[in-house]
């Protein structure tokens, strides 16, 4: 067997005296352990914890001083926390969460370091090699005229008029960032396509759509941007990931072929499947979601799935599930990493094909946008038929006999913009808002395919301005008088949620929230 | 509900509604599908004359396994009602076990036990499609489905065969659409009498 790849990050003060201690006697070490020094375990975001193994570690442990002993008050209970959340994520990887385990030690605890270090090596022995091999990254270079000419080309950059209706509209120049879609144009068209101002624009964009809408010149703005940052990616720039990266990074793991993702272990039994089914199921994100968030937020995302599920039932269809299911790629490809979203693509679609799928259903409006439109357009070409949940939802209870039990509550809706704007079809959830039964369902102000950005898109561009627009969103929600907030996109809910969180406006902001899928499900009935 | 629970080898059909709403096109459609795409036999008789100018018209059709000896109905097997005043003057006539069809914005069916009764909003849907004139056609997709008196392929052909030419794709459309209606209204009331209202109990 080869040497494995075992890190252990040591916190400056308890554990790395009890561990010099062993050092200095010479004790047995185990030889593929490699020691990092941190000055305290709540430093360790869950992100650096993932990356160890995203580069490729077989286990990672985080030794820290014991509760009460810690240096800064609270590192032992944060690095905690952080250590849980992410051995959920390594159990949905497949990769096991007993690769990362946590312990605490004090200065003269060495002997029982040393117990720990002989069973840890032990039990990552026993789990073997981690199945994540990270691919080796192509040296950057600078963006080349011609590949940044065929993306100008491409998205016909050039029929730019210059009349600034996309700043007149982009909810992020309405916010107070000093960011103008069409100055980042020129800028780029004159052939600055690496400077400070254009870098930092190209990540300020939301890709929302709002400007692609409104442009009299039809111009892709958001494709525009998307091409522009793995450009900027290929040339060695820094993106502007949120959360350090984590979700990008999970994302990246995805890409090795040997993961046995266990991506549906978590589901309720009353859910029926077929495996035999030429239907599949594509869940999305939404259980690494309900994981990373679990301590923050507390959103259940993963209810979507359920009562989707739920809802095809209803209709009599059992569809099969991809056990080993990988991100659909949106992600990677809307942060500038087109070569891994290709990877997650290919891998994704040869899962689909070799069990003869005929039909993938979403509720996800990223996983419908990317498996029905950014797949074939990047060149991984699919032979099955991609339907939203709602189109097969609309389809079915178009049929008749079917009514919706009186929901007690107001309603508003938060448009996904890759469903209402990118795929051009506000309409669609609204056909099925209509046939529910509530108090009352009131627009907000800005609807439809001019209706405001949830604030983030692809784990990218996280801010004050973004923070400011998803106020600015909630408060249109409120004005309107509901009770209730749908939303039919799980990152709508993570990122308003999010807003809600503020500590002082939060409670005037706070309003509930369930996606459209959800209500559906849970009342829709037999007439 | 299918022709054997409540017919025998013959069943007599009577379909009502207004002058002008397409009755005796539907009695034709489904007569003929019976007897020159099922190789049954089959008769029609029309009402025309004064009490067709009036609130209704109507239909007979008769579907029979053996030669037919009289042609019109006298009880009838089902009731197909577009019209109030149809309704009224034929509801007498039907059976216990006699199945009725109703256009459920048309007409209100009175104490007919509930699960004698199959309601469908035909002109609804034929005006949401663009054209009030394919009710019937609605309605005889919706009959197809709920009584199986005629095969879904002989009933589909005659549609095509039957009404003007460069309309069969929409009236096609028009057929599955109450025929999907139909199959709905089925599978709802097996799912109910099963005991599954809906997907889950909990109320958001």
């Amino acid at each position: 067997m080869d040497k494995l790849k075992i890190i252990l990050f040591i916190c400056n003060w308890g554990p790395h005296a009890a561990y010099q201690a062993l050092q200095d006697c010479g004790a047995d070490l185990p030889l593929d352990v490699r020691m990092i020094r941190i000055p305290c375990t709540g430093s360790m975001s869950k992100s650096l914890l993932f990356r160890a193994f995203e580069l490729g570690a077989d286990g990672v442990a985080l030794l820290g001083c014991e509760p009460g002993s810690c240096r800064y008050g609270s590192g032992t209970k944060v690095a905690e926390r952080n250590v849980e959340d992410t051995r959920g994520i390594l159990d949905l990887l497949g990769l096991g969460g007993d690769r990362l385990r946590s312990a605490m030690f004090l200065p003269e605890e060495s002997d029982a370091l040393l117990m720990f270090l002989k069973d840890f090596h032990q039990v990552i022995q026993t789990m073997g090699e981690s199945p994540v091999t990270p691919f080796p990254r192509e040296a950057a270079l600078p963006i080349g005229k011609e590949a940044a000419a065929r993306v100008m080309t491409r998205h016909d950059i050039f029929a730019c008029q210059d009349c600034g209706k996309c700043s007149s509209a982009c909810p992020v120049t309405l916010s107070g960032k000093s960011f103008s879609p069409r100055a980042m144009a020129s800028a780029i068209i004159a052939g600055n396509t690496e400077s400070p101002q254009v870098v930092k624009d190209v990540w300020s964009c939301l890709t929302c759509g709002l400007c692609r809408d409104r442009c009299p010149s039809a111009v892709d703005f958001p494709e525009f941007i998307r091409d522009m940052r793995c450009l900027q990616k290929g040339a060695g720039k820094e993106g502007c990931e949120a959360h350090e990266g984590f979700f990008q990074s999970f994302m990246r793991a995805m890409t090795s072929p040997d993961l046995k993702i266990r991506h549906w272990e978590w589901l309720p039994s009353d859910i029926r499947t077929d495996a035999a089914s030429k239907i599949l199921f594509f869940g999305g994100c939404a259980p690494y979601f309900d994981t990373y968030f679990r301590a923050h937020l507390g959103i259940r995302t993963r209810d979507i799935l359920v009562d989707g599920l739920r809802l095809l039932n209803f209709f009599d269809i059992h569809p099969t599930l991809l056990d080993g299911e990988r991100c659909c790629g949106h992600d990677l490809l809307w942060s500038g990493d087109r070569e891994n979203f290709l990877r997650l693509a290919r891998l994704n679609v040869a899962a689909i094909t070799e069990k003869g799928i005929e039909e993938v259903v979403t509720a996800c409006p990223e996983c419908y946008r990317t498996l029905a439109h950014d797949y074939p357009e990047q060149g991984i070409p699919v032979n099955f038929k991609v339907t939203h949940l709602f189109d097969l939802a609309e389809k079915e209870i178009s049929k008749g006999a079917i009514a919706f039990e009186k929901l007690d509550r107001t309603l508003t809706f938060q448009d996904p913009c890759r469903l209402s704007r990118l795929a051009g079809r506000p309409e669609l959830p609204r056909k099925l808002i209509e046939r529910l039964n509530p108090q009352k369902f009131t627009e907000m102000r800005d609807r439809g395919a001019s209706a405001l950005c949830c604030g983030n898109c692809a784990w990218t561009g996280c801010d004050s301005f973004s923070k400011a627009l998803q106020v600015k969103r909630l408060r249109q929600a409120k004005e309107t008088g509901s009770n209730l907030l749908l939303t039919a996109c799980p990152k709508c809910q993570i990122h308003l949620r999010c807003a809600m969180e503020d500590p002082f406006i939060g409670k005037e902001i706070e309003m509930e929230m369930m996606d459209l899928t959800s209500v559906l499900a849970r009342t829709i009935r037999w007439e | 509900m299918t022709s054997k629970s409540h017919a025998g080898d013959k069943m007599e059909i009577l379909i009502t509604g207004f002058g002008g709403q397409g009755i005796v096109l539907a009695g034709q459609i489904v007569g003929k599908a019976a007897s020159l795409i099922d190789h049954k036999e089959s008769t029609l008789t029309q009402s025309y004359g004064p009490e067709a100018r009036g609130g209704y018209c109507s239909a007979q059709v008769i579907i029979s396994d053996k030669f037919i000896h009289f042609p019109y109905v006298r009880r009838p097997d089902i009731l197909v009602c577009m019209s109030q005043g149809g309704y009224d003057k034929y509801a007498a006539m039907i059976k216990e076990t006699s199945i009725l069809i109703v256009d459920q914005n048309l007409v209100n069916p009175g104490d007919i036990p509930a699960d004698r009764c199959f309601a469908i909003p035909a002109t609804r849907m034929a005006e949401e499609m663009g054209r009030k004139m394919m009710a019937n056609i609605v309605m005889v997709g919706f009959f197809t489905a709920i009584t199986q008196a005629v095969s879904l392929d002989a009933a589909r052909s005659t549609v095509s065969g039957s009404v003007p030419r460069g309309t069969e794709a929409l009236n096609l459309a028009a057929f599955d659409k109450g025929y999907d209606f139909g199959l709905a209204t089925l599978k709802g009331r097996r799912k109910k009498a099963e005991g599954k209202k809906g997907t889950v109990d909990e109320k958001p």
